[in-house]
């Protein structure tokens, strides 16, 4: 079996689930605790991804990341080579599809954390983003943790999102899921079945350490 | 209280370890640094150049990487700036459209095939369609699967000859459309539609696992499937490459490859010992 798709869906999922871990987060913590005008808008904005096909949300990332638009351009200016149909593309891709999870997660935990320990914590003197790091996150931790798990999932199991923006080139981008499709596409069932096991298994484990390291720390 | 938020920490050291393990291993990252050459190509192609990319790696130690596809999603995908060195369609329409749209190389353009379409099902489906006529018939499939035509060469050509044949609106209600003509030949080996108008060479490449039945089509039912390729490499080095597979395509080796699998030069007539 060949390891790359494998390695290649570990290292985008990872990256992917960094990526949304300080985007979602940071943003949950904004809309769970700021009230601004267009606070309700933003939140659906947000969700887009969970609504939307995957090949829409492919199309409108290629219309933002392909070679004419802007970041495109400043991407190719920088490296070279376009950004589209590289494993950076599908990076994007994974975290686009995969941020609503943890934002609607951690915004949820954090919109149930008793605002009395920040207010006493206030009193102790924390402010902005201390009192966020060391009372109110810690306080989320449990719905954060379980958003960026199911983030982390999402990224790993990417096919349509990921197959418009990075394609399907083996060894370059061809991830687990883009794996499978292309085995089954080539009648090569024995080794899809494997490679959907494997992904399968690999997912299960994932899921299975993060609910032992709650279970084990709390 | 604080245990939860060590787990959280703990999610994200595994996965910064992660993305450090896994990464930059095969330099997936450099963009022009030594890679395989890129080939992206129609799907009726990849059991003749999946045998040929690996007589090419033998006789020249250079590494060749395949995107299977839709000639119309590849060549959307290469305008789009897919890094793919060469771009061998199953039309001449979508290379016009790639030399277009200025990622191909108008001199290197060439035809190398011709492409047949069958009918093609199950070697053990209960009924089986001699001819186009029985499929618009009583008793005829309950479903149909052609290449989408919209993206797809032998979905157009497999359209086309429904048309020609007079049946298209008949059996509208019964077509259901494949991503690509590997997808559609997926559809009735897997069962789930009666009957597939597929491309010879996969049905060639199915018959080596004794899985299917078919009938060549009368190539005069549709316009030629005039299969054209294309350089689409900017760097010289990398054109070259792709201008050394061509060659292998090309020469007398890759020509008895691709006719074993019913790629046909024009006005060619396939053995009458393919048909089953």
């Amino acid at each position: 079996m060949d390891l790359f798709p494998l390695l290649l869906s570990l290292r985008v999922a990872a990256l992917a689930t960094l990526i949304t871990t300080v985007i979602g987060v940071s943003g949950a913590y904004v809309l769970a605790r700021l009230d601004f005008p267009g606070r309700g808008l933003l939140e659906a904005v947000a969700s887009l991804p969970i609504v939307l096909p995957p090949t829409v949300l492919g199309y409108y990332l290629l219309v933002v990341l392909g070679r004419t638009s802007p970041i495109g351009r400043a991407w190719e200016a920088v490296t070279g080579g376009p950004l589209v149909f590289t494993w950076q593309a599908a990076v994007i891709a994974a975290a686009v599809a995969s941020l609503p999870y943890t934002l609607r997660a951690a915004t949820a935990a954090i919109a149930a954390v008793d605002t009395a320990y920040e207010e006493a914590a206030r009193v102790c003197g924390l402010h902005g983003a201390r009192l966020a790091i060391t009372v109110t996150l810690p306080l989320a931790a449990r719905g954060i943790v379980a958003g960026i798990s199911l983030a982390f999932a999402r990224a790993l199991g990417d096919f349509g999102t990921t197959i418009m923006v990075a394609g399907n080139i083996p060894g370059r981008t061809q991830t687990m899921p883009i794996a499978v499709y292309d085995r089954v596409q080539a009648f090569d069932y024995a080794t899809a079945g494997l490679l959907a096991a494997v992904l399968a298994a690999v997912a299960i484990i994932v899921l299975l350490g993060v609910r032992w390291l709650e279970r084990s720390t709390t | 209280m604080r245990g939860t938020g060590r787990a959280g920490g703990l999610v994200l050291a595994v996965a910064v370890g992660t993305a450090v393990l896994t990464g930059c291993d095969r330099g997936a990252d450099a963009v022009t640094a030594e890679r395989p050459l890129l080939v992206a190509a129609a799907a009726d192609l990849r059991p003749a150049f999946t045998e040929l990319g690996a007589s090419f790696e033998d006789a020249t130690g250079e590494e060749v990487v395949f995107t299977f596809g839709s000639s119309g999603q590849l060549a959307q995908q290469l305008l789009e700036g897919a890094p793919m060195d060469l771009f061998a369609s199953a039309n001449a329409a979508y290379v016009d459209r790639v030399i277009d749209g200025g990622v191909g190389d108008a001199a290197t353009q060439r035809t190398y095939a011709f492409g047949r379409l069958v009918l093609w099902s199950r070697a053990d489906a209960s009924s089986r369609w001699e001819d186009l006529d029985a499929l618009a018939a009583d008793g005829g499939p309950t479903n149909l699967a052609i290449a989408n035509p919209d993206h797809a060469p032998y979905g157009q050509a497999a359209a086309e000859a429904l048309r020609t044949a007079g049946i298209l609106d008949q059996v509208r209600s019964k077509l259901v459309y494949g991503e690509n003509v590997a997808d559609t030949q997926r559809l009735a080996a897997t069962g789930n539609a009666d009957a597939a108008i597929i491309a010879l060479s996969l049905a060639v490449a199915a018959d080596e696992a004794g899985e299917g039945r078919w009938t060549l089509l009368d190539d005069r039912l549709h316009e030629p499937l005039q299969q054209v390729l294309v350089v689409t490499a900017t760097d010289p080095d990398r054109a070259s490459l792709a201008g050394r597979f061509i060659d292998h395509v090309s020469s007398d080796a890759g020509r008895g490859v691709m006719r074993r699998f019913g790629f046909l030069g024009e006005g060619e007539d396939p053995p009458a010992t393919w048909e089953r």
